[in-house]
């Protein structure tokens, strides 16, 4: 016969907080059933059980309320118990005179960096530069007033980004995409259809020298299936094959007068 | 015929030993063997192609000349004969020689008008080289669209 979960709890001496833990409940929830202001959820009643040693069905889904237990009472929500925000902060000057503000001492000021030797990859990126805007290391050092072997980092950076922005200004040849074609085997797919549909009969030459012929009745992007003359069906495996074609059609001979 | 194509051949006729086989047989690194057979561009280098030629037993020019003659080097040449309308000559695997109008071309066959009645379908696998050929761009990995692998 089922019982109450506050029954059953109290049969094996554990707290509800000790039960919620055990089935992974909240325990305002595990509150809330023993009180039997909610009923059991049957996802819930299975780790319930589990947390008593008990059968789902020794667990009343709806427990009554404890006799002489007040009702339980529901928690407020959050947002009106939140504290109201606290007083702003005393400025230093507010500050109690026996207190001590500990002061940061100040940051001492930066002279500058010292000065890097230029990165490989700004060397590789400058020379790639050059090459591109078809300019020598010379007439870039012209145009510098100062020899490239003198810049730093920051000035080689510098350097990088102007020629940056004038190659950009600088029409660029048109480069040549890949040559793809619509999709791998889209025309011979296309073209295979056709013949399947219109029955035509394909002569097809293998890389052994041999030749097939036959009607198309099916294709796959690596064979070709063929009725022949006899009616046999022959699957060619598109490896096999060097090319074929449509056999053109001998002439009808004219009727001997 | 390409490198690849043709040591996806070698291989088909080594009973279907994988790539990964090959590899652990071979000093080739890992993924290159995967690489030379199925990628359009040629690759692998002197060394990849002369391990090759040892491990199956060919000759090392057969291998890299085909090296020479890879697939997208063909896509180039048939891009270009369909764009500019001009007869281009195949020379296939079984010495057969057509010279045709590229009608219509994709990853796995060429259609030739050979001023027949019916366009030649050739299989680009079968195709051992072609004329004219075109200047080898460089085949860099920006053009690389074709390697769908």
């Amino acid at each position: 016969m089922a019982e109450n979960l506050w029954f059953l709890r109290e049969q094996k001496k554990i707290s509800v907080a000790t039960l919620a833990s055990r089935a992974g409940l909240p325990i305002g929830l595990v509150m809330e059933y023993e009180s039997g202001q909610r009923s059991i959820d049957r996802r819930h009643l299975a780790r319930l059980a589990r947390a008593l040693y008990v059968e789902e069905s020794d667990i009343k889904l709806q427990s009554d309320p404890r006799p002489g237990a007040a009702p339980l009472e529901r928690q407020p929500p959050r947002e009106a118990v939140r504290p109201v925000p606290a007083a702003p902060q005393p400025t230093p000057a507010a500050q109690p005179a026996g207190r001590k503000i500990r002061e940061r001492p100040p940051r001492p000021k930066t002279v500058g960096r010292p000065s890097l030797p230029p990165r490989p990859s700004q060397l590789a990126h400058l020379e790639n530069l050059l090459k591109r805007l078809n300019k020598t290391a010379a007439e870039l050092e012209a145009e510098l007033g100062k020899p490239l072997a003198g810049l730093d980092r920051r000035a080689l950076s510098a350097v990088l980004h102007d020629l940056q922005t004038k190659l950009k200004s600088v029409p660029q040849p048109v480069r040549h995409r890949a040559y793809l074609p619509e999709a791998v085997d889209e025309f011979e797919a296309r073209y295979l259809t056709a013949a399947q549909a219109a029955g035509d009969r394909l002569q097809f030459t293998l890389f052994d020298g041999s030749t097939v012929e036959g009607q198309v009745i099916g294709f796959s992007p690596y064979s070709i299936t063929v009725r022949n003359a006899d009616g046999a069906e022959i699957t060619l495996n598109k490896l096999a094959l060097v090319s074929y074609t449509r056999p053109v059609a001998a002439p009808a001979q004219e009727p001997a007068p | 015929m390409s490198l690849g194509d043709y040591l996806r051949l070698l291989r088909a006729k080594r009973g279907g030993v994988t790539p990964w086989e090959i590899e652990a047989a071979t000093a080739l690194p890992k993924g290159l063997y995967r690489q030379m057979e199925q990628r359009y561009r040629a690759m692998g280098d002197e060394e990849a192609i002369r391990i090759l030629a040892d491990y199956y037993g060919v000759p090392y020019e057969e291998l890299r000349w085909r090296h020479d003659w890879s697939r997208k080097a063909l896509s180039r040449t048939l891009f270009a004969a369909s764009l500019e309308q001009r007869p281009l000559t195949l020379y296939l695997w079984n010495g057969q020689v057509v010279t045709g109008r590229v009608l219509w071309w994709d990853l796995g066959a060429v259609a030739l008008d050979m001023g027949a009645a019916e366009p030649l379908i050739v299989q680009r696998h079968a195709v051992e080289r072609w004329a004219p050929r075109l200047d080898a761009a460089a085949d860099d990995g920006e053009d690389d669209d074709e390697d769908a692998d």
